[in-house]
């Protein structure tokens, strides 16, 4: 081949990773920024500032006016940064178990030395910790609560093991109210119910938005992968109901249809269709992105950003507060094993998969406890092959690279067989 | 008065005597698979090399994982307490000890008597041990004595980040596919020795003066890994394997008997 | 005392025991968490019976929970598939942690004994709200038994079962007053025992015969002890040899913060109040599990008092590898003794390991710190 040949090789192979480049991922980055920024700031500007947990009800502090601060989406960022280690070992070193959450150690020591990628977060006002996740965020807050010495408010959704009780309706209803209370308290402002209506409004916008985005993956090619899906995350969980939420997702989900339309794939070449179960493995997403992608096969899409808009069916915009009881408990961790099988079955035939990877998480329990019988289940009724990488979210001591490297490529070995 | 101290541990077993509060000899023999008949060779053998008979000797303690095995002694105490006291007992300004031998590693945390304040133990995985450097210096087709020496050279370690040895082994055999240099590689597996090592150290709020023991200490590139790790001054003196038998002997002589 | 050797022979061999009150006609349920309601569960003719990890090898529950999973929920699995808890007519699952929470659902899925029932407590403790949830519980929880039983749990039996069962915990908390306050009076390894099998015997039985043991200690002459006066803190303390091993070393246990301890028993019901809220006053007053809530400091507070009011000389926090309820509240425990100058040590346990010899040296050596 001469080199002309080659040079247009070149070109030809940067404009199309060009083309499949994701455009609104620039805006995204801003906003995040923005959004961090604020809270830095927010004591000048008289603000004040909840952590608060991923699973909790953040709409009453927009309401409030009340900046929320997500310690889980920045220890993913300390993650993502490769700034786990570091943290954990602090971590231990102050005598909390290396077997304990690595979100939870990384932040409890980041709050210590102000480490972390931004330097550090901003110090809570309150902190508001909804269990419906895992009872590692009670603990967790609890330390923090010491730590920042600053009032706690917890949000305690009971296990839904079979279904919605009225005894867990009744109790979990009556907490919300106790959590205004709370945040009136705290603030010493009242909730403007009119206002509170407005952020219900766009918080179910915001997740129909985020429902539309995920779903445009049924396509093949798919237009994105769960590892963008990962990044592109971040604003519904910590901006749900604002409108800077809603307008992003409008233009993403814009843009996923016009790349659906004209069949841009986010891989060069979808071959083969995978669904990703728990959470990313932080530190490693670029290469394990490049690892399926050099198989040919796209991760379409994924149990746990899915996670922000499977309560939908349970909002009602007219009564927001009321119905916030039912789609704050009856999340996808905190259902039984069994009714987590079947929405993943249902995963499996929507996005029509070819394989299933599970992330063995070992800083996350109630995501990994239940993804061996899980495994079996979807064995049994799709008979798709099921791969199971072990590693942790932020903590890279706890991942092999030359293991995960073997076991992928022996499970798309299989796939590929089979197809 | 001549007072004895018998160590025995999983690969060496040590000896000491002490008279009118001075050191008279030490011995280092592998204890091999019987730590019985370790403890009493070990004994014997000194005892030989020094002229001493064992009715000379007023009272024994024996320390180390094999302790209970020494039916001639007349106290078994815990290797943490003997190397305390050994330490001290050698430079009463010494705060903290390091102690990394075949099969675990400690850090002990000295009050300004000597006496342990606190202590941390890694026995139940081999990260951070003799053992650990062992494994990889055979990955490495290199001699577990020209480890520290090689480590030494290198001005780029390579990261090895797992607490896992079976993890770093895998880690390591890549990098020697990958062609990194045996020396980066070798200063790496120092590094994340100390890194293991050094974290107990820092939950016992270790304060300086720190002296390393343990066969490990004998490892340059294990000593000067765990200075730049903790940011201090690690001194190794000059019994560094004997200082457990020594601290033994000491605490003979303390016996009321 | 031969008055303790039925404990011993109890807990040596559940199932046999398990055996013995089936031929009676019993029907037992097992529950793992010190919050299933034994009062209701007993009050609709049921056996309570706490289950334990038999410790065998994990080979069956490999297949369920990885290895990053505690050795009680590993174990107590892996004993139901291998079929050694096949005396079992059903479960009760009380809300504890992430790990029962799952284990819970996968024993749903793949185990049959007939009753099964998830017992979903708050995990807060200390609001209005959340008592009354409990109390809500506690009501269906008795609705799921009635309809096992086939006939309502009468108001008569409730009031006996709890009375029962109030006897029991006075006389366990007696026991170890008398220990505490004599050390000599009773070893290590007794005292386990009965609290072991105080947790799996008839309670009937049981009450008769912790009445006797308290008559005979408050009798009994004392020898003096002059061992170091440790607490110990912790979850699932399972490894009698614990006791022994810190005897040996020159300490004695005078109190604990066990769950499967003092945090079990203490409390009384009180009895003149609807029975249901009885129990919800005494469940959420009592010495609280790590993985519910009543405030941010409820722990340190109590073991410092607990340290205080029995003159500790250390405290050791045994904790089981894994538990992470227990793990979070190390750091912040420790140094509550730490400012108040009472030394701890910290053990990490593991059902699966007999690392008796590293037990030792750490015992030991804590024992000469103190």
């Amino acid at each position: 081949m001469d080199t002309n040949q080659n040079k247009d090789t070149a070109k030809e192979k940067e404009k199309d990773k060009d083309q499949r480049k994701i455009k609104s991922a620039k805006k995204m980055r801003e906003i995040m920024t923005t959004y961090y920024l604020e809270a830095m700031t927010a004591r000048e500007n008289n603000k004040k500032i909840a952590w608060i947990t991923s699973g909790g009800p953040v709409e009453p502090l927009i309401a409030m006016d009340i900046i929320p601060i997500y310690p889980e989406n920045h220890a993913a960022m300390i993650g993502a940064s490769k700034m786990g280690e570091d943290l954990c070992v602090k971590a231990e070193e102050m005598g909390y178990s290396s077997d304990l959450c690595s979100y939870a150690r990384s932040d409890i020591s980041c709050a210590q030395v102000n480490g972390g990628p931004i330097g550090g977060l901003p110090r809570p006002d309150m902190l508001v910790c909804c269990n419906n996740i895992c009872g590692t965020v009670l603990k967790w807050y609890e330390v923090q609560a010491r730590y920042f010495n600053v009032p706690l408010f917890i949000l305690d959704t009971p296990v839904c093991h079979n279904g919605y009780s009225p005894e867990i309706a009744a109790y979990v209803r009556r907490q919300i109210d106790e959590y205004i209370v709370f945040l009136e308290t705290v603030t010493g402002e009242k909730l403007d119910h009119d206002k509170m209506t407005e952020v219900g409004h766009l918080a179910l916008q915001g997740q129909k938005l985020w429902q539309k985005i995920l779903k445009t993956t049924t396509h093949k090619p798919s237009p994105m992968s769960a590892f963008d899906a990962f990044f592109f995350l971040a604003l519904i969980v910590t901006l749900r109901g604002t409108k800077i939420a809603v307008n992003f997702y409008e233009e993403l989900a814009q843009e996923m249809e016009e790349r659906v339309q004209k069949g841009i794939s986010i891989i060069p070449h979808e071959r083969y269709r995978l669904l990703w179960d728990n959470l990313p493995v932080w530190y490693q997403l670029k290469w394990l992105s490049q690892k399926f992608s050099d198989h040919n096969a796209c991760l379409v899409a994924d149990t746990y950003t899915s996670a922000w808009c499977s309560a939908i069916q349970y909002i009602d915009e007219n009564k927001f507060l009321d119905s916030m009881a039912e789609a704050y408990t009856r999340i996808y961790l905190n259902i039984g094993v069994d009714e987590m099988a079947d929405q993943v079955l249902d995963m499996i035939h929507l996005y029509d998969v070819d394989g299933f990877v599970m992330h063995s998480n070992r800083s996350c329990k109630p995501y990994s406890f239940g993804q061996l019988d899980i495994m079996e289940i979807v064995r049994k009724k799709t008979g798709i092959p099921v791969l199971m990488l072990e590693a942790d979210m932020v903590d890279p001591r706890n991942f092999s690279l030359s293991q995960a490297d073997t076991r992928i490529d022996a499970f798309m070995e299989i796939i590929k067989q089979k197809k | 008065m001549i007072f004895a101290g018998i160590d025995i541990g999983s690969i060496t077993a040590k000896s000491a005597l002490i008279q009118n509060g001075k050191l008279i000899g030490t011995l280092v023999i592998p204890t091999g698979y019987n730590p019985v008949t370790a403890g009493e060779k070990v004994f014997s053998d000194l005892l030989a090399q020094t002229n001493i008979t064992p009715q000379d000797v007023t009272a024994i303690v024996a320390t180390g994982y094999g302790r209970n095995s020494v039916a001639f002694a007349d106290k078994a105490m815990t290797e943490i307490i003997c190397h305390g006291v050994g330490a001290h007992f050698l430079n009463p300004k010494i705060r903290g000890i390091i102690d990394v031998g075949g099969q675990d590693s400690k850090a002990i945390a000295l009050d300004k008597a000597g006496q342990v304040e606190n202590f941390a133990m890694n026995d139940k995985c081999a990260a951070g041990t003799g053992r650990f450097l062992e494994v990889m210096a055979k990955a490495l087709e290199v001699e577990l004595n020209d480890l520290g020496r090689i480590s030494l050279t290198s001005n780029a370690p390579s990261k090895i980040s797992s607490i896992c040895t079976v993890f770093a082994e895998s880690e390591v055999i890549s990098m020697i596919a990958g062609q990194q240099k045996r020396e980066d590689i070798i200063a790496g597996i120092h590094e994340s020795a100390a890194a293991r090592v050094g974290s107990l150290a820092t939950k016992v709020k270790i304060q300086s003066p720190v002296i390393m023991t343990g066969g490990v200490a004998k490892n340059q590139g294990m000593v000067k890994a765990l200075k730049n790790r903790l940011g201090i001054e690690i001194l190794v003196g000059d019994f560094p394997q004997e200082n457990g038998a020594i601290g033994a002997a000491v605490l003979a002589s303390r016996l009321s008997l | 005392m031969k008055e303790i050797d039925p404990f011993h022979i109890a807990i040596k061999d559940p199932a046999a025991l398990a055996a013995g009150i089936r031929e009676k006609s019993g029907k037992i349920i097992g529950y793992m968490c010190s919050y299933a309601p034994e009062e209701l569960i007993h009050a609709a003719g049921f056996h309570p019976m706490r289950l334990f990890s038999s410790k065998s090898e994990i080979s069956l529950a490999e297949n369920h929970l990885q290895a990053y999973c505690c050795s009680l929920v590993r174990g107590v699995l892996e004993d139901s598939l291998a079929g050694r808890l096949d005396y079992l007519d059903g479960t009760v699952f009380p809300h504890t942690c992430d790990s029962i929470q799952r284990l819970s659902d996968i024993w749903r899925l793949n185990t049959n004994y007939g009753f099964f029932a998830d017992v979903v407590m708050p995990a807060k403790l200390n609001t209005a709200s959340a008592r009354a949830y409990m109390t809500d519980v506690l009501k269906k929880f008795k609705t799921d038994l009635e309809k096992a039983i086939g006939h309502p749990i009468t108001p008569a039996d409730l009031e006996a079962s709890i009375c029962l069962f109030n006897r029991i915990r006075k006389n366990l908390t007696r026991i170890y007053e008398l220990k505490s306050q004599s050390p000599g009076i009773i070893k290590g390894i007794d005292l386990f025992a009965i609290v072991k099998g105080a947790m799996i015997m008839d309670r009937k039985e049981l009450a008769q015969r912790l009445e006797t043991i308290v008559l005979l200690l408050e009798k009994k002459d004392p020898p003096p002890s002059s061992a170091k006066r440790i607490i110990l803190s912790g979850s699932i303390c399972d490894m009698v040899d614990i006791y022994s091993l810190i005897e040996v070393s020159g300490g004695t246990v005078v109190a604990d913060d066990l769950c499967t301890g003092n945090r079990w028993f203490e409390g009384l019901i009180p009895v003149d109040i609807d029975p249901l809220e009885a129990l919800t006053a005494r469940y959420a007053d009592r010495a609280i599990c790590p993985a519910k809530h009543s405030g941010n400091t409820v722990r340190g507070e109590a073991l410092l008092a607990l340290a205080k009011t029995h003159r500790a000389d250390g405290v050791i926090f045994a904790l089981l590898k894994f538990c992470d309820p227990h793990a979070f509240d190390y750091p912040y425990m420790k140094e509550f003794l730490d400012k108040a100058a009472i030394k701890s040590l910290h053990l990490e346990l593991d059902d699966q390991q007999q690392g008796q010899g590293q037990l030792s040296t750490r015992l030991e050596t804590f024992m000469h710190m103190i």
